[in-house]
Protein backbone atom coordinates (compact mmCIF):
# COMPACT_ATOMS: atom_id res chain seq x y z
CA UNK A 1 0.00 0.00 0.00
CA UNK A 2 1.34 3.35 -0.96
CA UNK A 3 1.32 5.76 1.96
CA UNK A 4 1.04 8.75 -0.31
CA UNK A 5 -2.20 7.55 -1.85
CA UNK A 6 -3.97 6.19 1.20
CA UNK A 7 -4.92 8.51 4.01
CA UNK A 8 -5.23 7.10 7.51
CA UNK A 9 -6.46 9.38 10.28
CA UNK A 10 -3.97 9.16 13.18
CA UNK A 11 -6.76 9.73 15.70
CA UNK A 12 -9.78 7.68 14.62
CA UNK A 13 -8.04 5.39 12.08
CA UNK A 14 -10.51 6.33 9.37
CA UNK A 15 -9.43 5.63 5.83
CA UNK A 16 -11.23 6.40 2.55
CA UNK A 17 -12.87 3.53 0.71
CA UNK A 18 -11.41 2.22 -2.56
CA UNK A 19 -13.62 4.22 -4.90
CA UNK A 20 -13.49 7.48 -2.96
CA UNK A 21 -11.40 10.33 -4.36
CA UNK A 22 -8.27 11.20 -2.40
CA UNK A 23 -7.88 14.77 -1.19
CA UNK A 24 -5.28 16.58 0.82
CA UNK A 25 -7.42 16.88 3.93
CA UNK A 26 -6.59 19.54 6.46
CA UNK A 27 -8.61 17.64 9.04
CA UNK A 28 -9.98 14.11 9.10
CA UNK A 29 -13.43 14.16 7.42
CA UNK A 30 -14.70 11.55 9.86
CA UNK A 31 -13.69 12.95 13.27
CA UNK A 32 -12.79 16.55 12.21
CA UNK A 33 -9.60 16.36 14.27
CA UNK A 34 -5.98 16.79 13.25
CA UNK A 35 -2.53 16.86 14.80
CA UNK A 36 -0.92 20.07 16.07
CA UNK A 37 2.44 19.78 14.38
CA UNK A 38 4.17 23.02 15.36
CA UNK A 39 3.37 25.81 17.81
CA UNK A 40 4.06 29.54 17.31
CA UNK A 41 7.73 29.27 18.17
CA UNK A 42 8.28 26.37 15.80
CA UNK A 43 8.49 23.77 18.53
CA UNK A 44 6.86 20.41 18.10
CA UNK A 45 3.58 20.09 20.02
CA UNK A 46 1.97 16.83 18.91
CA UNK A 47 -1.35 17.50 20.63
CA UNK A 48 -4.69 16.70 19.07
CA UNK A 49 -6.67 19.55 17.52
CA UNK A 50 -10.22 18.77 18.61
CA UNK A 51 -13.27 20.35 16.96
CA UNK A 52 -14.90 22.72 19.48
CA UNK A 53 -17.15 24.92 17.41
CA UNK A 54 -18.54 25.93 14.05
CA UNK A 55 -17.99 29.38 12.62
CA UNK A 56 -20.71 30.43 10.18
CA UNK A 57 -19.23 33.11 7.90
CA UNK A 58 -22.21 32.94 5.55
CA UNK A 59 -24.55 30.24 4.30
CA UNK A 60 -22.04 28.67 1.96
CA UNK A 61 -18.86 29.09 3.99
CA UNK A 62 -18.47 27.34 7.32
CA UNK A 63 -15.27 26.84 9.25
CA UNK A 64 -14.49 24.34 11.94
CA UNK A 65 -12.80 25.84 14.99
CA UNK A 66 -10.23 23.46 16.42
CA UNK A 67 -8.47 23.66 19.76
CA UNK A 68 -5.31 21.81 20.72
CA UNK A 69 -6.12 19.63 23.72
CA UNK A 70 -2.50 19.82 24.83
CA UNK A 71 -1.48 23.50 24.57
CA UNK A 72 -4.79 25.30 24.01
CA UNK A 73 -3.91 26.87 20.65
CA UNK A 74 -6.87 27.49 18.37
CA UNK A 75 -7.27 27.59 14.61
CA UNK A 76 -9.99 27.32 12.03
CA UNK A 77 -10.15 25.19 8.92
CA UNK A 78 -12.77 25.41 6.19
CA UNK A 79 -15.51 22.81 6.20
CA UNK A 80 -15.04 20.35 3.36
CA UNK A 81 -17.77 18.78 1.29
CA UNK A 82 -16.96 15.26 2.50
CA UNK A 83 -16.97 16.11 6.19
CA UNK A 84 -19.28 13.94 8.25
CA UNK A 85 -22.50 16.00 8.67
CA UNK A 86 -23.50 14.09 11.80
CA UNK A 87 -20.27 15.03 13.58
CA UNK A 88 -20.58 18.65 12.42
CA UNK A 89 -24.10 18.87 13.84
CA UNK A 90 -23.06 17.19 17.07
CA UNK A 91 -20.25 19.73 17.55
CA UNK A 92 -22.69 22.56 16.82
CA UNK A 93 -25.32 21.29 19.26
CA UNK A 94 -22.98 20.78 22.22
CA UNK A 95 -23.45 24.32 23.63
CA UNK A 96 -27.21 24.08 23.18
CA UNK A 97 -27.30 20.88 25.21
CA UNK A 98 -25.48 22.57 28.07
CA UNK A 99 -26.72 26.16 28.47
CA UNK A 100 -25.14 28.23 31.29
CA UNK A 101 -28.44 29.89 32.22
CA UNK A 102 -32.08 28.72 32.25
CA UNK A 103 -33.14 28.82 28.60
CA UNK A 104 -36.79 29.48 29.46
CA UNK A 105 -35.77 32.75 31.13
CA UNK A 106 -33.64 34.06 28.25
CA UNK A 107 -36.00 36.95 27.45
CA UNK A 108 -36.37 37.93 31.09
CA UNK A 109 -32.63 37.88 31.69
CA UNK A 110 -31.99 39.92 28.55
CA UNK A 111 -34.51 42.54 29.68
CA UNK A 112 -32.88 42.73 33.12
CA UNK A 113 -29.49 43.54 31.67
CA UNK A 114 -31.01 46.15 29.37
CA UNK A 115 -30.64 44.32 26.07
CA UNK A 116 -33.22 43.74 23.39
CA UNK A 117 -34.40 40.57 21.74
CA UNK A 118 -37.40 38.46 21.02
CA UNK A 119 -37.56 34.68 20.72
CA UNK A 120 -40.98 34.84 19.11
CA UNK A 121 -44.04 32.84 20.03
CA UNK A 122 -46.15 33.12 23.15
CA UNK A 123 -43.55 32.07 25.70
CA UNK A 124 -43.39 35.12 27.94
CA UNK B 1 -0.73 52.86 47.68
CA UNK B 2 2.96 52.85 48.50
CA UNK B 3 5.70 53.80 46.13
CA UNK B 4 6.51 50.22 45.14
CA UNK B 5 2.93 49.49 44.09
CA UNK B 6 2.60 52.79 42.27
CA UNK B 7 5.66 52.07 40.24
CA UNK B 8 4.27 48.69 39.29
CA UNK B 9 0.98 50.18 38.15
CA UNK B 10 2.70 51.91 35.25
CA UNK B 11 4.49 48.75 34.27
CA UNK B 12 3.16 47.38 30.99
CA UNK B 13 2.61 43.88 32.32
CA UNK B 14 0.87 45.04 35.53
CA UNK B 15 -2.42 43.42 34.57
CA UNK B 16 -0.93 39.94 34.44
CA UNK B 17 -1.05 39.90 38.25
CA UNK B 18 -3.69 42.49 39.11
CA UNK B 19 -7.23 42.83 37.76
CA UNK B 20 -7.94 45.89 35.63
CA UNK B 21 -10.81 47.85 37.19
CA UNK B 22 -11.11 50.67 34.64
CA UNK B 23 -14.52 51.23 33.10
CA UNK B 24 -14.63 51.80 29.36
CA UNK B 25 -17.02 52.43 26.49
CA UNK B 26 -17.36 49.61 24.00
CA UNK B 27 -15.76 50.60 20.70
CA UNK B 28 -18.20 48.51 18.70
CA UNK B 29 -21.64 49.17 20.21
CA UNK B 30 -21.01 52.10 22.58
CA UNK B 31 -22.12 50.25 25.70
CA UNK B 32 -20.73 51.78 28.93
CA UNK B 33 -18.90 48.87 30.58
CA UNK B 34 -17.94 48.80 34.27
CA UNK B 35 -15.64 46.18 35.71
CA UNK B 36 -17.87 44.89 38.49
CA UNK B 37 -20.77 42.55 37.83
CA UNK B 38 -18.75 40.25 35.62
CA UNK B 39 -18.63 37.52 38.26
CA UNK B 40 -14.87 37.44 37.80
CA UNK B 41 -12.07 39.95 38.28
CA UNK B 42 -11.22 40.06 34.62
CA UNK B 43 -13.64 41.83 32.33
CA UNK B 44 -12.66 40.73 28.89
CA UNK B 45 -15.42 41.59 26.43
CA UNK B 46 -18.41 43.91 26.18
CA UNK B 47 -21.41 42.24 27.86
CA UNK B 48 -23.80 43.67 25.27
CA UNK B 49 -22.21 42.82 21.91
CA UNK B 50 -19.58 40.33 23.20
CA UNK B 51 -16.89 42.02 21.10
CA UNK B 52 -13.44 42.81 22.42
CA UNK B 53 -10.26 44.58 21.36
CA UNK B 54 -7.01 42.79 20.61
CA UNK B 55 -4.73 44.20 23.33
CA UNK B 56 -3.03 41.14 24.80
CA UNK B 57 -0.78 38.48 23.40
CA UNK B 58 -0.81 36.58 26.69
CA UNK B 59 -3.65 37.32 29.15
CA UNK B 60 -3.04 40.74 30.72
CA UNK B 61 0.29 41.70 29.17
CA UNK B 62 -1.13 44.54 26.98
CA UNK B 63 1.70 44.02 24.51
CA UNK B 64 -0.19 43.54 21.26
CA UNK B 65 0.27 46.20 18.61
CA UNK B 66 -2.75 45.05 16.62
CA UNK B 67 -5.70 46.67 18.46
CA UNK B 68 -8.18 45.15 16.02
CA UNK B 69 -11.77 44.32 16.86
CA UNK B 70 -12.16 40.78 18.16
CA UNK B 71 -15.56 39.64 17.01
CA UNK B 72 -17.38 36.67 18.59
CA UNK B 73 -17.57 33.80 16.10
CA UNK B 74 -18.89 30.99 18.28
CA UNK B 75 -19.24 29.40 21.67
CA UNK B 76 -17.95 26.12 22.99
CA UNK B 77 -18.36 24.12 26.20
CA UNK B 78 -15.28 23.74 28.36
CA UNK B 79 -14.75 20.67 30.51
CA UNK B 80 -16.94 21.36 33.51
CA UNK B 81 -19.86 22.60 31.45
CA UNK B 82 -18.96 26.29 31.36
CA UNK B 83 -19.36 28.20 28.13
CA UNK B 84 -16.58 30.18 26.52
CA UNK B 85 -16.86 32.69 23.67
CA UNK B 86 -14.50 32.21 20.73
CA UNK B 87 -13.12 35.55 19.51
CA UNK B 88 -11.39 36.18 16.20
CA UNK B 89 -9.40 39.32 15.44
CA UNK B 90 -10.65 41.04 12.29
CA UNK B 91 -7.19 42.37 11.42
CA UNK B 92 -4.74 39.60 12.21
CA UNK B 93 -7.07 36.59 12.38
CA UNK B 94 -5.95 35.37 15.80
CA UNK B 95 -8.48 33.08 17.49
CA UNK B 96 -8.77 32.95 21.28
CA UNK B 97 -11.37 31.65 23.70
CA UNK B 98 -12.68 33.60 26.69
CA UNK B 99 -14.94 32.60 29.58
CA UNK B 100 -18.44 34.04 29.51
CA UNK B 101 -19.16 36.61 32.25
CA UNK B 102 -22.18 36.53 34.53
CA UNK B 103 -23.83 39.56 32.91
CA UNK B 104 -23.26 38.69 29.25
CA UNK B 105 -26.27 39.16 27.01
CA UNK B 106 -28.01 35.74 27.04
CA UNK B 107 -29.81 36.48 23.79
CA UNK B 108 -26.52 37.14 21.98
CA UNK B 109 -24.97 34.00 23.42
CA UNK B 110 -27.93 31.90 22.33
CA UNK B 111 -27.85 33.49 18.86
CA UNK B 112 -24.17 32.55 18.51
CA UNK B 113 -24.89 28.96 19.53
CA UNK B 114 -27.90 28.68 17.19
CA UNK B 115 -26.16 30.10 14.11
CA UNK B 116 -25.24 26.76 12.45
CA UNK B 117 -28.87 25.63 12.69
CA UNK B 118 -30.22 28.66 10.86
CA UNK B 119 -27.91 28.24 7.89
CA UNK B 120 -28.55 26.52 4.58
CA UNK B 121 -25.26 24.62 4.44
CA UNK B 122 -26.71 21.65 6.32
CA UNK B 123 -30.39 22.26 5.73
CA UNK B 124 -33.39 20.45 7.13
CA UNK B 125 -33.79 18.74 3.77
CA UNK B 126 -30.31 17.23 3.88
CA UNK B 127 -30.83 16.09 7.47
CA UNK B 128 -34.06 14.44 6.34
CA UNK B 129 -32.18 12.70 3.51
CA UNK B 130 -29.53 11.58 6.01
CA UNK B 131 -32.06 9.99 8.36
CA UNK B 132 -33.86 8.21 5.50
CA UNK B 133 -30.59 6.75 4.21
CA UNK B 134 -29.60 5.66 7.72
CA UNK B 135 -32.91 3.87 8.23
CA UNK B 136 -31.88 1.70 5.31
Amino acid sequence: MDKKIKYICPICRWTPAEYEPIHDWEHCPNCLSSIHEQDEDGNECGGIYEPVGIWVIDDSRWEIIQRCAWCGAMKSTPLHGDDNPLVVLSVASKPLANPPFPVEKTEELTRIMGGKGDIGGYYT
Amino acid sequence: MNRENKKRKYDKKYFMKHPCTDSFTCKVCGWPVVSNGAGSNHRNHCPNCLSSIHLDNKPGDRSSECHGVMEPIGVWVRTGGEWAVIHRCRICGKIVSNRVAADDNPMKLMALAMKPFGSERISQKSINKLTISMEG
